[in-house]
């Protein structure tokens, strides 16, 4: 008699089929031996202490449906953008790309990949089954004059996707990365952002999640900065059943600047995790962090900072910091902030906060007429505005208060 | 001395010889070595322990046959070989002592070189001094005093035989027995260690102190020390170590439970100093303890810790705030120097109603050494506005060794406030320029400033023991603090 142990990581890739990629064999050789007697992780290991898998692994998801231009186009979020549609295998490209700009799907680019870094069995699972996606390449010293906008549509099924950004020297944009997914249907999508930032490039990226409930979404960013250049990952979660979003900064150039920020705002039994590694591997590197968060009814909300400071990394500044409001009983929140520090002459801080509404702001707001409600909410809209001063666009801006403002019935 | 600077600073920190390193020729009684149910029950007969102990330990040690060693801190080390250690080591005189003048000479001269004299303790200061040395508490002074007010403060082999009914209520109800790999370890095989309790309404006269030394050659030791302050009583607590030099590592697994029930207070306070090993590193001892104290109503627990020693540290002073309005304090510095390695925090865990924690944790690295805070703040769903505040500051010394922070924040109740912050730096370049431009030498400047550093901690230290841990931050950071 054959006895079978339930391996629910298994049963999960049962139904994956890997085509032959572009992606270089030995990579997916060492995401194979990273898989070897792996299974989902559980609670007890570290990075998945808080997130429950049992949901995405009793899901049976919805058939991946194709959907009609028409359909992506509406949820386009900025109309002045270079903008790309994403949806499963088809990819809609701008045609009015100024010169200096090359986008096209990844299984035509000559891009090149990052060395592996797994931080989990999804991490894995992408190398080997990750078939779609694009590839943006701007060239040294383009300076693009409106931001490219990358909406990817996710319509059932369970896919794994690639996008690699290629920023050459001096070059500067603004891109905004779009996740939006169908209602009332079960999917899953775990998206890995690979970027390359040359020498003095000034890069703005900027994550507008907004995922319906149903749908898992996993995002990892990898990036790589170069001297001198200036980078930015703003992660906005409006949305989203299952949010895990983890973030990886390597600075390998002295004098480069990096900022992650992040917001999010939770209802019902939304699950948001943010992980984010900030790695100082040279000296006279700033790294900025904040991530704000509301959470309400029965969501947990998921912070886990870590700045890594390098033995060589001299004269590193560091700033984290993470607050949180807490509005339901039922409601909880996560939060590790984490400093790994080698080198001496260095100035790290992290900051981490929990609590409730300022009692003093609101009696001052209830004094000048406000109802309860509105002086809360207009409240929670400020202590979010830190992060959000990020957003330059007025459209987008925009878009995430109506957003929120209707989730949440937040009327002035 | 004008031209003193961080750097030899450094130099010298990293040039300091072990002060305490000694060893006392006393005759002991060691079991043979290794861990097995018969050696179990060779410690528990020895000590004439009750059947219902001898269980617990049994219990224990089945527990911890199925465990595996802890290995998410934050340190690198060679596992013991629990089956190379002797898990029992008395000083071979078993006769209780009459009087202070009875006990050996030699161990008077022991205590001596510890700069604790006990004759001295006893005059200058009034400090109850429970002794152990490996293992067997061998003198206890004050008793009769501590007795009048009905304050029971003796060893624990000593109160298992007097008072088995109140070990056998509170042992192992805030550290179980299955709580974790040491915990379990120490369960099994403690040998010795404090027991005190204080009645309703008392409030103890003086500080209750025990000093811990490693003695006898490749004997772990395994204490267990049990607070119980009840209703209304407070007692302040403190617990001293300094071990001799030793090449092989050494293990201390100790387990320390407070009890402070309704409107009880208790101070516990830390000066730990074991051998931290020599300047390549080796050597030295091995600190994993699990320390817990639980606040039921209105009750406050202040753990203050300055840890200086040990090769390789583990050790997160916890309170598990139960009863509603219950305070849970931890303040810490712990100093790093060549070799050593410290993973310490700890843990406040909210349950009722208005409870409060502050951490303060103050963390030194010199030397090729590493730091690190741990700590877990939980405000569980019932604990209507609870309050933490945390800070946890460090401070390099040298470019070869780290500072880490390992926060972990959880909280379930919106009514809740936390806050936790953390910073790293060197001595500041602005602070040291301006204390020599007021003509203070560079050397002052910079033992001004860490002991700055380290005030806010140092200030929760009874008086008695501050001096104690001056001198023993002066040790391991000679030239720096005066």
């Amino acid at each position: 008699m054959e006895t079978k142990l339930d391996n629910k990581l298994e049963n999960f890739c049962a139904d994956l089929q890997a085509k032959p990629s572009r992606i270089p064999s030995d990579l997916q050789a060492e995401a194979q031996n990273y898989m070897l007697d792996k299974d989902f992780p559980t609670t007890k290991s570290e990075r998945f202490k808080y997130t429950r898998l049992a949901k995405l692994s009793n899901t049976t998801f919805n058939t991946t449906q194709a959907l009609a231009l028409a359909e992506l186009e509406a949820h386009c979020i900025l109309n002045n953008a270079y903008t790309i549609y994403f949806n499963n295998e088809q990819v809609f490209l701008p045609n009015d790309l100024p010169l200096g700009v090359t986008i096209c799907p990844i299984a035509e680019s000559q891009t090149h990949y990052h060395e592996a870094s797994f931080n989990d069995v999804f991490s894995a699972l992408n190398v080997l089954y990750a078939q779609h996606g694009v590839s943006i390449k701007i060239n040294a010293h383009c300076a693009l004059d409106k931001p490219i906008q990358l909406i990817q549509v996710n319509s059932g099924g369970k896919h794994f996707y690639r996008h690699h950004f290629e920023f050459g020297e001096n070059s500067e944009a603004s891109i905004y990365i779009v996740s939006k997914s169908i209602a009332a249907t079960h999917s899953f999508a775990h998206t890995h952002f690979q970027y390359e930032i040359a020498k003095s490039a000034r890069i703005k990226i900027s994550k507008i999640q907004d995922c319906s409930t149903g749908h898992f979404h996993f995002t990892e960013d990898r990036a790589k900065q170069d001297a001198q250049s200036h980078f930015e990952i703003n992660t906005i979660t409006l949305d989203g059943s299952f949010v895990r979003n983890d973030s990886v900064v390597k600075i390998e150039g002295q004098h480069a600047q990096t900022y992650l920020n992040g917001a999010y705002w939770l209802k019902e039994e939304q699950h948001v995790a943010n992980y984010t590694t900030m790695d100082h591997k040279v000296a006279n590197c700033e790294s900025f962090e904040t991530y704000k968060g509301v959470a309400s009814d029965r969501s947990t909300a998921v912070f886990n900072g870590k700045v890594f400071v390098r033995k060589d990394a001299q004269k590193t500044n560091a700033y984290q910091s993470n607050a949180n409001v807490l509005l339901s009983d039922h409601a909880s929140i996560n939060s590790k902030p984490e400093l790994e520090i080698y080198a001496d002459d260095v100035k790290c801080s992290h900051g981490s906060t929990t609590g409730q509404l300022d009692e003093t702001a609101l009696f001052y707001l209830r004094a000048r007429g406000l109802s309860e409600a509105s002086a809360k909410n207009l409240l929670l809209q400020a202590f979010m505005e830190d992060v959000l001063t990020y957003i330059k666009e007025e459209e987008a801006l925009n878009y995430i208060h109506e957003r929120i403002a209707s989730r949440f019935n937040w009327n002035y | 001395m004008s031209n003193y600077t961080e750097n030899e600073l450094a130099q010298e920190l990293e040039n300091q010889e072990y002060k305490f390193g000694f060893i006392t020729d006393i005759e002991s009684d060691t079991v043979p070595i290794g861990l097995n149910e018969d050696i179990i029950r060779l410690i528990s007969t020895k000590k004439n322990e009750p059947s219902w102990l001898l269980d617990y330990r049994l219990k224990a040690f089945t527990i911890w046959n199925n465990m595996t060693e802890p290995e998410w801190a934050h340190v690198h080390y060679q596992k013991p070989d629990f089956q190379a250690i002797a898990y029992y080591s008395a000083p071979k005189q078993t006769k209780k002592y009459e009087s202070w003048d009875d006990v050996d000479p030699e161990l008077k001269e022991t205590m001596k070189k510890l700069g604790i004299s006990m004759e001295e303790q006893q005059r200058l200061t009034g400090v109850a001094v429970d002794f152990v040395m490996d293992s067997v508490s061998v003198a206890t002074s004050f008793k009769a005093k501590l007795s009048e007010l009905g304050i029971i403060f003796c060893s624990f082999s000593d109160a298992v035989q007097e008072y088995p009914e109140l070990v056998q209520k509170y042992m192992g109800t805030v550290v179980p027995h299955t709580d974790n790999f040491y915990a379990a370890l120490n369960s099994a095989v403690f040998t010795d260690g404090s027991f005190c309790y204080i009645p309703k309404g008392v409030r103890c006269p003086m500080e209750l102190s025990t000093y811990f030394r490693i003695n006898a050659g490749g004997t772990g030791q395994f204490e267990r020390t049990l607070v119980i302050a009840d209703e209304g009583s407070y007692v302040s607590y403190l617990e001293g170590c300094t071990a001799p030099q030793r090449d092989e590592n050494q293990l201390h697994a100790a387990v320390v439970e407070l009890i402070a029930l309704q409107d009880a207070e208790i101070k516990y306070s830390t000066v730990q100093n074991w051998y931290p090993g020599d300047k390549e590193g080796k050597g030295g001892v091995f600190n994993f303890v699990t320390k817990r104290g639980i606040c039921e109503t209105n009750a406050k627990i202040s753990w203050t810790q300055v840890e200086t020693g040990s090769a390789v540290t583990w050790k997160y002073p916890s309170c598990i705030l139960k009863g509603d309005n219950s305070i849970g304090e931890f303040y810490s510095v712990a100093v790093t120097n060549n070799f050593q390695q410290a993973d310490t925090g700890t843990k406040m865990i909210h349950l009722g109603k208005n409870t409060k924690s502050t951490i303060i944790s103050k963390g030194i690295s010199a030397g090729n050494s590493q730091n690190s805070y741990r700590g877990l703040v939980q405000i569980q769903k019932g604990a209507q506005n609870a309050r933490n505040f945390s800070q946890c500051d460090s401070l390099l010394m040298t470019d070869h060794c780290g500072a880490h922070t390992f926060p972990y924040i959880e909280c379930k109740n919106p009514s809740a406030k936390i806050e936790h912050e953390a910073t790293t730096s060197k001595i500041g370049e602005d602070q040291l320029f301006y204390c020599m431009q007021r003509g203070i030498s560079e050397e002052k400047a910079i033992s001004l400033i860490v002991n700055g550093y380290c005030k806010e901690v140092l200030n929760q230290l009874p008086m008695e023991f501050a001096v104690e841990a001056q001198k023993l931050l002066a040790i391991s950071l000679e030239g720096s603090v005066g």
